[in-house]
């Protein structure tokens, strides 16, 4: 019995060391540098003192299209931009697969849709989205003002493609940093995400 | 029994009650003749869909019938014409891309008649065969929770060599990472990786267990304390 105990305990280290990477609520959140649809340099530890909103984003995904032909999450982006939120949406679609788009396609489709992020950030290598095992479009994750992880999960708890659930559904985002400006912890930190999977190069 | 059978082309999938990572599993709405209920969808067992080290999906490729039971009323005014039943489907499709897709399909069947013909009975007797069984009764599945894992053991009377676990719900277990399985003169013990969403102490693992031979049954393991294993 001492035997199959030890075999265990190996197993265990194994499937550990894969996942060591993955942001957990509560941990401080993964640093990261990454180059936006300016051309300009985003750093995640330059918001220190700021709340930062990360919105993994597909313009080609039914998830995604349910929020931005609605407008909700343009409103989202306005609102919480300012009451001094930065807002950080991550392009990890691979070049070739859905979603994927240059700097100049992704200005063009704010403009239209009158999306104001503070910034997108074009991961085609799929670096910061391995970092944070962002696993669907949309993907959401709040990040405090000490650089702590603070949401993971769903932008709402309807995970369904159609728009018309919108207005009876509870926003995780909205809820989360009204609590958190508020000064309460969070009382649904981490939820499923739903939609797309992110169209990873592997 | 009436069922919607999907026939997929190359490549595309949809999804299983549980979808993994991401997708979301088909919906029927069923318009049932006055007196008569469906029950639930019928899932045969799933297949794993990994797209990357990080995603891992459940569904079904190719070929698909969901089914549901279909109860008539006890007493059925045979001379009241055909009957008429219907659903609303909605499912998600994808390949590399999903999309949303939905369609309303109709069925009219003259009462107290065995309507199916030969291939629709054959279509529903082979889907049969891929539901999940029931777990067997002399067979034992404990749960151990570790701080990473859990540590699924099967008491099957007969080595396992081979078994993959699909759960019923999600946010249990780490749907991408590998299940490690190590055999056992009376069965298996299966390291899973905990759900980083999985927050308070899980009582029960629900599930269907799929071993090599393609054989499935209804899991549903309860979670015993570390120390009672010794």
């Amino acid at each position: 019995m001492k035997k199959f105990r030890y075999s265990l305990a190996t197993v265990g280290v194994f499937a550990l060391a894969t996942f060591a990477l993955a942001a957990r609520v509560g941990e401080p959140a993964p640093d990261f540098t990454s180059v936006d649809n300016n051309g300009k340099q985003q750093k995640l530890s330059d918001y220190r003192g700021k709340y930062v909103v990360l919105e993994w984003h597909n313009q080609g995904c039914p998830y995604t299209k349910k929020h931005y032909e609605s407008g909700n999450m343009q409103r989202l982006q306005k609102d919480w931009t300012a009451k001094g939120v930065i807002w950080l949406t991550v392009i990890s679609s691979a070049p070739g697969t859905q979603g994927f788009v240059t700097p100049a396609q992704e200005n063009e489709y704010l403009q239209k849709m009158n999306a104001v992020p503070t910034a997108v950030l074009m991961d085609s290598g799929g670096t910061l989205g391995h970092l944070y095992a962002a696993k669907t479009t949309p993907h959401m994750y709040i990040i405090d003002p000490r650089g702590n992880l603070i949401y993971n999960g769903a932008i709402d708890d309807h995970p369904t493609s159609d728009g018309s659930d919108i207005p009876k559904s509870k926003n995780y985002v909205s809820a989360g940093l009204t609590e958190a400006l508020g000064g309460k912890a969070i009382t649904e930190a981490a939820t499923r995400p739903y939609g797309c999977s992110v169209k990873y190069k592997d | 029994m009436l069922g919607v059978h999907f026939m997929m082309e190359k490549g595309w999938h949809i999804y299983w009650v549980n979808p993994g990572d991401s997708g979301q599993p088909p919906s029927f709405n069923w318009h049932l003749p006055s007196g008569f209920t469906a029950g639930d969808v019928q899932w045969p067992k799933p297949e794993r869909m990994q797209s990357s080290p990080t995603l891992a999906d459940y569904g079904y490729h190719d070929d698909v019938l969901l089914a549901v039971r279909i109860q008539a009323p006890e007493f059925l005014n045979i001379n009241g014409g055909d009957l008429q039943f219907s659903v609303d489907a909605k499912w998600l499709i994808c390949r590399e891309v999903c999309i949303p897709d939905k369609a309303q399909l109709k069925l009219s069947l003259p009462p107290g008649t065995d309507n199916a013909n030969s291939a629709t009975a054959k279509l529903f007797a082979d889907t049969e065969k891929t539901l999940p069984a029931p777990w067997p009764r002399t067979w034992k599945a404990k749960l151990e929770s570790q701080t990473s894992n859990f540590v699924l053991t099967i008491d099957a009377g007969k080595p396992i060599n081979k078994a993959f676990f699909f759960p019923l719900n999600p946010d249990q277990i780490d749907n991408p990472s590998p299940q490690l399985l190590r055999v056992q003169p009376r069965g298996a013990a299966i390291a899973l990786r905990k759900s980083e969403l999985l927050t308070k102490p899980l009582a029960r693992l629900s599930g269907v267990l799929v071993l090599g031979d393609g054989s499935a049954y209804r899991l549903d393991a309860s979670s015993i304390a570390a120390k009672a294993v010794k």
